[in-house]
């Protein structure tokens, strides 16, 4: 009963007319950026963040993670009906796209949208139930199991977004040492600040963010002259009654999926809709018209996305410790607010974390809406030409950049990232996990001297405490494991290779 | 020379010792009571390490060339670098001007008529901004 009354007391919170009001605007520009080409949820974020910088907390945090889980829901919208995969909704272009193309393209929108809301509704009851569960068990955590828990946390991200763990822990390192930049908290010495007062506070995130995500992606996008034909086709929303059911029972296994995921260390929406599409392929009782657009297809891994995006919020508010990139960002802006994430968080601000949690569904109710009777008008936003576009992206990157500290050195800063992001991601280097090093690398120092400190100069703390010595183990066997994939890939390549060269010589003999 | 992972692994390594040299200024100290530059010491070293490893794995991948278009990204760059310094000595108006006139030219074309209607839309944005959420923008 406890978790009916906290979600009570979360309700009373999250429906004064104020806040319904910034979970509305939230959830119409996440849905409306999420839509357009070349801004994934990181961007979308980072380019709003500074404008909730005049709004109360709660109000504040609740159009965050309502524009978060409403670019999801655009996404897969884009997805659908053109199949424009952002960095979310690559499995929604599989079958999704597939029912456009057969004509459906409206039962494919509206299995989606009502796939999202049972996702979220199921999230949310996980969220509810696990997150204070799991924050007394945060308490046990000493200085050493934090810094093992953010290395693994780097370990899993690096393998999930990049592919490959070198690629994705380097990208932490990065990260981790432009955390560096600014004043040493513990000795006052100024680091890496190139004699530049303005550098003394550190770089900011929305620096990072928006260079790296922003203004490296615009650039990458106009290398690559995408011109998008906007949607003109049918679409018929409602579904019959036999459609209707068959989204069910995928979108539950998918809401299940996508819970769990979502927890995991480097988990989030995209793994967690690959898993999904899977489980659906081998248990569902169309597998045989999974992808050829098949509404299994759609329901099971939209469920699964938007329950993942909300659930990887548990990491964060009770432990502290953001699972992925996105909730890097999340926790930048908690921050920013004056908030610390953690296990203190539940009890100390209540009424910021129900109210939250209360908000998502909420939010959720304004999604269906936003998403299936509306879904025609809010296409028309891909009338609008990416060369009209991207000018309007840069301005709202310098006023963002801007409207932080008010100072024009931090454009500067903002460019030099996006120069930085632009270089890393035509060397095909996803700086996704620099934002995870850069929020995180900060607390890894803080708590990895401590516990130094506390062992007086001994490695061993981290093998010898149980939490920290057996995530320290976990690490060793994902090393190991991708070093082996990695001599095996090559083995099969150059056997591959070999095979290749002698077929040429007979075909040269022949 | 070319050659995409090895690039990677080259620019990485020059992160590491841009930061690990950097880090040598600071005092070092002890494990046990370590100063401020031990850690990033520690962090660049283990950059160096992995920036290293993907050179030698470059030896073995299938060699990709790198693609850079630096005419776009010095377009971007000096759209933003327009934006600043108008912004700084004269007014933000300008500056926003500056930025969609020079930010057009990455584009597949060049209207003059188009950069105008985006320069209104955007000031009517940055003004909207001033008055409603407050942002303290030096626009005139």
């Amino acid at each position: 009963m406890d978790i009916l009354h906290n979600l009570a007391f979360g309700f009373e919170h999250a429906l004064t007319m104020q806040n319904i009001m910034f979970c509305a605007i939230g959830c119409m520009v996440g849905t409306l950026v999420g839509l357009l080409p070349g801004l994934g949820p990181l961007a979308t974020i980072s380019l709003l963040l500074p404008l909730t910088f005049s709004i109360p907390t709660t109000g504040a945090l609740i159009m965050l993670a309502g524009i978060y889980y409403g670019a999801q829901y655009g996404d897969s919208v884009s997805a659908i009906t053109m199949k424009i995969p952002h960095a979310s909704s690559i499995v929604a272009c599989i079958d999704g796209y597939q029912m456009t193309l057969n004509g459906k393209t409206g039962l494919a929108l509206f299995t989606a949208g009502v796939s999202s809301f049972i996702g979220g509704t199921v999230a949310i009851v996980v969220l509810a139930a696990l997150a204070p569960a799991l924050g007394e068990v945060a308490l046990l955590f000493g200085p050493a199991d934090y810094t093992a828990l953010m290395l693994f946390g780097f370990v899993c991200v690096s393998f999930v977004t990049t592919g490959s763990l070198i690629d994705g822990l380097a990208m932490c390192m990065v990260g981790v040492l432009l955390g560096q930049i600014g004043t040493d908290v513990n000795s006052g010495v100024q680091r890496y600040t190139l004699g530049l007062p303005f550098l003394y506070d550190g770089v900011s995130l929305v620096s990072v963010a928006l260079g790296c995500f922003g203004i490296a992606e615009i650039t990458k996008n106009l290398d690559g002259h995408i011109e998008r034909s906007p949607f003109m086709g049918e679409i018929k929303l409602m579904p019959t009654w036999p459609e209707f059911k068959r989204i069910i029972p995928s979108a539950l296994r998918g809401s299940l999926v996508g819970s769990f995921l979502g927890i995991m260390p480097g988990g989030g929406p995209v793994i967690a809709q690959f898993a999904a599409y899977a489980i659906d392929k081998k248990v569902s009782k169309y597998k045989h018209e999974i992808g050829h657009g098949a509404i299994e297809g759609v329901a099971g891994q939209a469920a699964a996305d938007e329950a993942a995006a909300r659930t990887s919020f548990i990491p964060l508010m009770s432990i502290g410790i953001p699972e992925n990139a996105v909730m890097a960002l999340m926790m930048g802006a908690f921050i920013i607010k004056g908030i610390q994430p953690g296990p203190n968080m539940i009890s100390a601000h209540p009424e910021l974390f129900w109210g939250l949690v209360a908000s998502m569904w909420i939010g959720n109710c304004f999604l269906l809406f936003l998403n299936v009777p509306m879904v025609r008008y809010l296409l028309s936003i891909f009338k609008i030409p990416y060369k009209v576009l991207f000018p309007a992206i840069l301005f709202f990157c310098c006023i963002g950049t801007y409207s932080v500290n008010g100072s024009l050195n931090d454009v500067a800063v903002t460019a030099s990232f996006g120069l930085m992001g632009y270089i890393f991601l035509r060397l095909s280097l996803d700086p996704a996990p620099l934002m995870l090093g850069f929020i995180l690398g900060p607390m890894l120092e803080e708590n990895f001297r401590r516990s130094l400190l506390l062992s007086r100069g001994s490695f061993t703390v981290f093998v010898t405490r149980p939490i920290a010595g057996t995530l320290i183990a976990l690490i060793g066997l994902f090393v190991l494991w991708s070093f082996f994939v990695f001599v095996r890939e090559m083995r099969a390549g150059r056997l591959a290779r070999a095979e290749e060269g002698a077929a040429a010589a007979a075909l040269e003999e022949g | 020379m070319n050659h995409r992972d090895r690039l990677k692994g080259i620019f990485l390594i020059a992160i590491a010792l841009a930061f690990g040299l950097g880090a040598l200024n600071y005092s070092i100290g002890k494990v046990e009571r370590a100063g401020p530059g031990f850690f990033p010491l520690l962090v660049s070293s283990i950059l160096f390490v992995l920036g290293v490893a993907m050179v030698v794995r470059a030896q073995f991948t299938k060699r990709v060339p790198a693609e850079f278009n630096v005419k776009n990204i010095a377009i971007i760059m000096s759209s933003l670098a327009a934006f600043a310094l108008l912004s700084a000595y004269a007014n933000m108006i300008l500056g926003i001007i500056a930025l969609v006139f020079v930010s057009a030219f990455a584009g597949q074309d060049y209207s003059v008529r188009r950069n105008l209607t985006i320069s209104a839309v955007l000031i009517g944005i940055a003004f909207a901004f001033k008055l409603g959420l407050d942002l303290q923008l030096p626009l005139y």
